[in-house]
C-alpha cells in the first residue's frame, strides 16, 4: 500500500490544499508538512527496500480495465527507487524555497502536489498504459505552473513545452501500442519478452518512436529547444523540479522502455545512440559557453549532462548502467542546487545576466556563502573528484570506453568544456569588485541558504562514499543488461583512440 | 605503538583536511566576534600533528620494504576501486617534505598576512592544499592520485583567486584552473583507458600489466601522451606553462608551496607513470622534448622579467623541465634528487621574495634597490636559496646536476649541454635580481625597509639551515657519489657554467628603469622574452578563438536553425489555419459535396486492387 500512498496522498493533498479554508501562510505550512511526510514515506520505502533483489518489490496489482489491457500495476526496483526518493526531496525543496508571497498559493501548491503524484506514478507504474497516463498527467500541472507563475514570455515557453512534450507522449504511446499489438499480447503489462517474437525491422521502428519520444523529454539535440525557454521563464522552484526530476522521466523511460523492452533492437541501434550522445553533449556544452543568462547556461549544461546517460545506455555494460543511474541522481542534486543558487542571486540582485553581475563574493555586502556554494556546485557539475558528479561520469566513461572509445573520449571533451562555461560564470559574477549598484543587497538568511546547504552536503557525501548510493540500484541495473554481451576490449586495442585537441586556457 | 602509527598513516594527509574543516566556522562568518587567528593556529597545530606522525612513520619505513595499506572504497559490478597507500622511504620522505614546508609556510603566513581580513579562509585552503599533496605522494592508486591532482587544481584556483576583487587575480585564477584542467582532462582520458586495458588502477596492477601489454604503437603513443598531459599542466611545462607565472598574483605563502612542492607533485606522478609512458617511444620523445623546450625557454624568459615573483616562477618551470628530461630518460634518482634540492631552495627564495614584497609593497625589480643593508635575514635567505639552486658551490642542486650529467654523459651529451645551459642562465637570472634588489642605492620604495617580523624570519632561518645542511644529510644517507665515482670533467664543466653565469650576471649593465633597447633586433628579443614568447597571444588566436567561435556558432545555430525550424512549423500551422478559414463559405451543400467526393475517393482507393484484380 506504500506505493499507492505515494501516489494518492499528494492528490488528496492537492485537493486539501486547494479547498480547505486556509490563509496564505497556513497554506505553505500545510504544503511543507505534507511534502515532508511524502519525503519521509519515500525514506521509509528506501529502508524497507531490499537492495539484493533485482526484480520488482512492493508489487500492487489491481485489475482495472482489463479488456483494454490497462491494469493498475505498481512496483519499485533499483531503477525507480532513487528517482522516487529524489522526487520527494526536490519537491520538498521546491515548496520550501517558494516565496511566501506567491500569488494564488492554493492553486500553486495543489499543482505541485499533482505534479509530484504524476511523477511518482510514472516511476512506479509497471503497465505501459498506466505509465503513459501518469506521463501525461504530469504535463498539465507543469504547463500551468510555467504559464501562470512564469516570467515575461511564459505563454510562449509554456505552450512550447506543452506541444513538445505532447508529441513526446504521442510517440511513446505509439511505440507502446505498436509493441503490444504487433506482438499479439492483450495486456499492456511491462514485459521485456514482448519484443522477442518481432522481426528486427518493426522492432527498430518502434524503438525509434520510443527513443525520440523520450529524447524530447530528456532532452537530446535537436529536440531540446523547449528546455532553455522553459527554464528561463519558469520560477525558481519550478526550474528545480523541471531539471531535477522531470528530465529524469526521459532518461528513466529510455532505460526502462527503450533498452528494457527492445534489447535486440537496442544492440543494433546502440552505435548510433553513442554518436548521438556525443553530438548532444558537445552541442549542449558549446551552446552553454555562449550564454549570458545564468539560467540558460544551466539549462544547456543539462542537455550536455543528460547526453552522458545516453552514452552509458548505448554501451549497456554493468558499470556504465550504474553510472547512468548515478548520473541521473547526481544531475538531479547538482542542477537542483544550481537553480536554487541562481534563484537566490536573482532574488537579491534582480538579474541573472553574467555580464552585469560582478563581485558577489564580497564578504560584507555581497553573497559570500551563496558564492561559495556556487563554486562547489559548478565544480561538482564540471566533474571535480570528491563530489557525486565525478564518480558518475567516471563510471560512465569507464563503462563505455571498451565499447565506444572514440565517442567516450569526445564526451570527455564535453566534461572539459563544462569547466569552461561554469568557470566563466563564477569568475564573472562572483569574482571582481562589487559594483555600487549591488552595494546594498538584501541579507541572505540561513533559512534561505539551508536548502542549498543540504543539497551541497548530499553532493559531497555521495561523492566521497558512492557505495551508499550504488547499493540501492546496482543489482537491478546490472540485471537489466545481464543478457547483453560484454564487449571484449581486446578487440578495441587495435583501434587507436584519437588524441583530442587541447582546450582553451 | 609503531604498528598502530603505520596502520593509521593514511590519517597524515587527513589532518590537514581536518584543519580546513575546523576553519569553516570562521571562514563562513559563523564566528565573527573572535579573531580569525584561532583558525590559523588550529591549522598550524594540525600540520604539526601531521609532521610528528609522519616523522614517527618515517623512522619505521626507513630502509624497510614498502609497507602497503589497502583501503577498499567502492565496488560496482566487475569494477572495484581501492585506495592503496604505499609507504616507503621515498613516499613518506616526500610527505615529510610537504608537511614541513607547509608548516613553515603557514607560520610565515602569520606574519605575511597579519592584516588579512579572511585569514581563516586562507588557512583552510592551505590545509586542504596540504592534504591533497600529502595524500598524493603516498597514494598507490592512479584513481586516487587523479582525484587528488584535481583537488590540487581546485585549491590552486581558490588560492590564486584568494584576492578575488582584483581584475588580474580573476584572470590568473581562471587561467590556472583552465590550463591545469586541460591537462587533467587529457589525463582522465588516459586513466579511463588504463582502467579498461589494465583492469585496475593500482600502480602495482598497472606495473604488472605493462610487462605483458600488447598495445599497437598508436594506442600506446596516445595513452602515453594523455598521461603526460596531466603532469605537464601541473609542472607548468610548455605548452601549459603560463598559469604558474600568472599565479604569482596570489598570496605569497601559497606561492612558496606552489613553486616548491606542488609542481613537484606533478613530477612525482609522472615518475609513477613512467613505466607506461616508456612503452611508447613517441611519448618518451615528446616528454623529453617538452622538458627541453621548457628548460631552455623558461630560463631565457626569466631573464627578461621585471616582476620578481614571475622571474622566479619561470625558473621553477625550467628546473621541472630538467626533471621531465630525467623521467623521459628513465633516470628517476636524478629526478627525485633534483626535486628535493629544488623544492627546499626555491621555497627559501620565495620566502625571501615575500619579505621584500611585504616590506616594500612592490614586486617590480626596477623599483627596488639597496635592501642588503636593511634586511639582513632576507638577504641571507636569498643568497642561501640561490646557492642551493645553482650548481656552483657543492650544495644539493650541484650534486643533483652532477649526478644527472654523469648519467647522461655517454648516452645523451645534449642533455648535459641542457643542464649546463639551464644552470648558467639561472645563475645570470639570480645574480641579476640580486644586484637590482639588494645592491645599489636605496630607491624611494626601499628607503624605509625594516626587517620582517619573527613569524617570517624564523621559517627563513630554518630553511637557511636546511638548505645548508641538505648536502650533509644526503651524504649521511649515501645519496652522494663517493669520491672515486665523481666525473671530474663534468664537475668542472658544471662549476664553470655557474661561474660564467655569475660573471655575466655581475657584468651586464643593469638600470633601475625599464629600458628599451634602440636596436630593433635586441628590442625584439627583449619583448619576445618579456612576454613569454607570446604564448598567451598564440593561445588567444588559436584555442580560445576556436572554442569561442564554435560556441558562438552553436548558439546561433541553436537559435536560428533548430529553434527557427520549430517556430517556422508553428507559424506555418497557425498561418495555414488562419488562411484556410476564409475558404469556408458556410454553405452546407458545398460541405456535403466535399465529404462525398472525399469518401468516394477513399473508397475507390481502398477497393482499387479488388476492382482491377479480376480483370487480370
Amino acid at each position: 500500500m506504500l506505493l499507492s500512498a505515494l501516489i494518492v496522498l499528494p492528490i488528496l493533498g492537492a485537493v486539501g490544499v486547494g479547498f480547505l479554508p486556509l490563509n496564505g501562510g497556513q497554506v505553505k505550512t500545510a504544503a511543507l508538512t505534507l511534502a515532508s511526510v511524502l519525503f519521509g514515506l519515500t525514506l521509509v520505502l528506501m529502508v524497507q527496500f531490499d537492495p539484493a533483489i533485482a526484480g520488482l518489490q512492493f508489487v500492487e496489482n489491481l485489475p482495472w480495465l482489463s479488456e483494454l489491457g490497462l491494469d493498475y500495476r505498481l512496483g519499485v526496483d533499483g531503477l525507480s527507487l532513487p528517482l522516487v526518493v529524489l522526487n520527494g526531496l526536490l519537491t520538498l525543496v521546491a515548496i520550501y524555497i517558494t516565496e511566501p508571497t506567491v500569488t494564488r498559493p492554493k492553486f500553486y501548491y495543489s499543482l505541485i502536489f499533482l505534479l509530484n503524484s504524476g511523477v511518482v506514478g510514472a516511476f512506479l507504474a509497471h503497465n505501459l498504459l498506466l505509465f503513459f497516463l501518469f506521463y501525461e498527467l504530469e504535463l498539465i500541472p507543469l504547463y500551468l505552473l510555467i504559464s501562470i507563475w512564469g516570467g515575461a514570455k511564459r505563454g510562449y515557453a509554456g505552450t512550447k513545452f506543452l506541444i513538445y512534450t505532447s508529441i513526446s507522449g504521442i510517440l511513446v504511446l505509439a511505440g507502446f501500442l505498436g509493441l503490444t499489438w504487433l506482438s499479439g499480447s492483450s495486456s499492456f503489462d511491462y514485459n521485456p519478452a514482448l519484443s522477442q517474437g518481432l522481426p528486427i525491422g518493426p522492432q527498430l521502428f518502434l524503438l525509434a518512436a520510443i527513443v525520440v519520444g523520450f529524447g524530447i523529454k530528456i532532452p537530446l539535440f535537436p529536440f531540446h529547444t523547449w528546455l532553455p525557454d522553459a527554464h528561463v521563464e519558469a520560477s525558481t522552484p519550478i526550474s528545480v523540479l523541471l531539471a531535477g526530476v522531470l528530465l529524469k522521466l526521459g532518461t528513466y523511460g529510455l532505460l526502462r522502455f527503450g533498452l528494457g523492452l527492445f534489447p535486440e533492437a537496442w544492440m543494433v541501434a546502440a552505435p548510433w545512440f553513442a554518436s548521438w550522445a556525443v553530438v548532444s553533449v558537445l552541442f549542449g556544452a558549446l551552446a552553454a559557453i555562449a550564454q549570458t543568462d545564468m539560467k540558460k547556461m544551466v539549462a544547456y549544461s543539462s542537455i550536455g549532462h543528460m547526453g552522458f546517460v545516453l552514452l552509458a545506455a548505448a554501451a549497456a555494460t554493468p558499470v556504465s548502467m550504474v553510472g547512468a543511474m548515478f548520473q541521473m541522481v547526481a544531475h538531479g542534486l547538482i542542477s537542483g542546487l544550481l537553480f536554487v543558487l541562481v534563484g537566490l542571486v536573482y532574488k537579491k540582485t534582480g538579474t541573472r545576466d553574467i555580464t552585469v553581475l560582478r563581485g558577489l563574493l564580497n564578504p560584507e555586502r555581497g553573497l559570500p556563502i551563496v558564492g561559495s556554494l556556487m563554486v562547489l556546485a559548478v565544480m561538482a557539475s564540471a566533474g571535480m573528484p570528491g563530489m557525486v558528479g565525478f564518480i558518475s561520469e567516471f563510471l560512465i566513461f569507464r563503462g563505455s570506453f571498451a565499447a565506444y572509445p572514440l565517442q567516450t573520449l569526445l564526451c570527455l571533451v564535453g566534461t572539459g568544456l563544462t569547466a569552461v562555461y561554469f568557470l566563466l560564470l563564477v569568475n564573472n559574477t562572483f569574482f571582481g569588485r562589487l559594483p555600487s549598484q549591488f552595494s546594498d543587497l538584501p541579507m541572505v538568511t540561513w533559512a534561505e541558504r539551508s536548502p542549498g546547504l543540504v543539497l551541497a552536503v548530499l553532493i559531497v557525501v555521495f561523492g566521497l562514499s558512492p557505495g551508499w548510493m550504488s547499493r540501492w540500484t546496482e543489482v537491478t541495473t546490472i540485471a537489466l543488461v545481464r543478457d547483453f554481451p560484454i564487449v571484449k576490449h581486446q578487440i578495441f586495442l587495435q583501434e587507436a583512440p584519437k588524441d583530442t585537441p587541447a582546450l582553451p586556457s | 605503538m609503531y604498528q598502530f602509527l603505520l596502520e593509521t598513516s593514511w590519517l597524515i594527509p587527513v589532518y590537514g583536511l581536518v584543519g580546513a574543516l575546523l576553519s569553516l566556522p570562521w571562514a563562513t562568518g559563523l564566528i565573527r566576534d573572535r579573531g580569525q587567528r584561532l583558525a590559523a593556529y588550529l591549522n598550524i597545530f594540525m600540520t604539526l600533528v601531521a609532521l610528528v606522525h609522519g616523522t614517527l612513520v618515517f623512522t619505521q619505513v626507513w630502509q624497510q620494504p614498502a609497507y602497503q595499506l589497502i583501503l577498499p572504497w567502492f565496488h560496482v559490478a566487475d569494477f572495484s576501486l581501492t585506495f592503496n597507500v604505499n609507504l616507503d622511504s621515498v613516499s613518506v620522505g616526500a610527505m615529510e617534505l610537504i608537511t614541513g614546508l607547509s608548516l613553515l609556510a603557514q607560520i610565515y603566513g602569520l606574519g605575511y598576512l597579519e592584516k588579512e581580513i579572511s585569514l581563516a579562509r586562507f588557512y583552510g585552503l592551505m590545509g586542504f592544499f596540504e592534504a591533497a599533496m600529502g595524500g598524493l605522494v603516498i597514494s598507490d592508486s592512479l584513481f586516487l592520485t587523479y582525484g587528488l591532482l584535481e583537488m590540487l587544481t581546485l585549491s590552486t584556483y581558490l588560492l590564486v583567486g584568494f584576492w578575488y576583487a582584483q581584475p588580474l587575480v580573476v584572470n590568473a585564477a581562471r587561467d590556472a584552473f583552465l590550463t591545469k584542467r586541460v591537462g587533467d582532462i587529457l589525463l582522465l582520458m588516459g586513466v579511463v583507458a588504463l582502467s579498461v586495458y589494465a583492469d585496475g588502477l593500482n600502480f602495482e596492477t598497472i606495473g604488472q600489466w605493462t610487462q605483458t601489454a600488447e598495445l599497437t604503437p598508436p594506442v600506446a603513443a596516445a595513452l602515453g601522451l594523455a598521461l603526460i598531459a596531466g603532469p605537464t599542466g601541473k609542472c607548468a611545462q610548455f605548452p601549459l606553462n603560463l598559469w604558474l607565472d600568472e599565479a604569482m598574483e596570489g598570496p605569497n605563502p601559497a606561492s612558496i608551496l606552489r613553486n616548491s612542492v606542488v609542481v613537484g607533485c606533478g613530477a612525482y606522478v609522472l615518475i609513477k607513470l613512467q613505466p607506461i609512458i616508456v612503452m611508447s617511444s613517441i611519448a618518451q620523445d615528446v616528454l623529453i622534448l617538452l622538458g627541453t623546450l621548457t628548460a631552455i625557454g623558461a630560463s631565457l624568459v626569466s631573464l627578461a622579467q621585471i616582476d620578481i615573483k614571475r622571474a622566479m616562477s619561470h625558473s621553477t618551470s625550467a628546473y621541472l623541465g630538467l626533471v621531465f628530461i630525467a623521467v623521459g630518460m628513465q633516470w628517476t634518482d636524478f629526478a627525485l634528487l633534483l626535486l628535493l634540492s629544488h623544492a627546499i631552495a626555491k621555497a627559501l627564495i620565495f620566502m625571501s621574495v615575500g619579505s621584500i614584497i611585504l616590506t616594500t609593497l612592490s614586486q617590480d625589480v626596477t623599483e627596488l634597490g639597496g635592501l642588503a643593508r636593511k634586511m639582513p635575514m632576507t638577504t641571507l635567505a636569498y643568497i642561501t636559496g640561490s646557492a642551493g639552486l645553482v650548481g656552483v658551490l657543492p650544495m644539493a642542486a650541484y650534486w643533483a646536476m652532477l649526478d644527472g650529467m654523469s648519467k647522461f654523459w655517454i648516452d645523451a651529451p645534449w642533455a648535459v649541454a641542457v643542464i649546463l645551459l639551464v644552470n648558467g642562465l639561472t645563475a645570470i637570472s639570480l645574480v641579476r635580481v640580486f644586484r637590482l634588489v639588494f645592491l645599489g642605492d636605496a630607491t624611494p620604495k626601499t628607503k624605509r625597509s625594516p626587517e620582517v617580523p619573527w613569524q617570517m624570519a624564523v621559517p627563513m632561518g630554518v630553511l637557511v639551515g636546511a638548505t645548508a645542511a641538505l648536502p650533509f644529510v644526503l651524504l649521511k644517507l649515501d645519496l652522494l657519489p663517493v669520491t672515486g665515482e665523481i666525473n671530474f670533467t663534468a664537475a668542472a664543466l658544471l662549476t664553470t657554467s655557474g661561474v660564467v653565469g655569475i660573471t655575466i650576471g655581475s657584468l651586464i649593465q643593469l638600470n633601475h628603469v625599464w629600458l628599451r633597447p634602440i636596436q630593433a633586433p635586441l628590442r625584439f628579443v627583449q619583448d619576445l622574452l618579456a612576454y613569454d614568447f607570446y604564448v598567451d597571444k598564440f593561445y588567444m588566436v588559436t584555442v580560445v578563438w576556436a572554442v569561442r567561435s564554435l560556441s558562438t556558432f552553436t548558439s546561433w545555430f541553436d537559435r536560428y536553425v533548430v529553434d527557427g525550424a520549430v517556430n517556422l512549423v508553428g507559424f506555418a500551422s497557425l498561418f495555414s489555419g488562419e488562411s484556410l478559414k476564409y475558404s469556408a463559405s458556410g454553405k452546407s451543400q458545398a460541405y456535403m459535396l466535399t465529404i462525398l467526393l472525399g469518401v468516394g475517393f477513399i473508397g475507390l482507393f481502398l477497393s482499387w486492387s479488388k476492382l482491377i484484380l479480376p480483370g487480370i
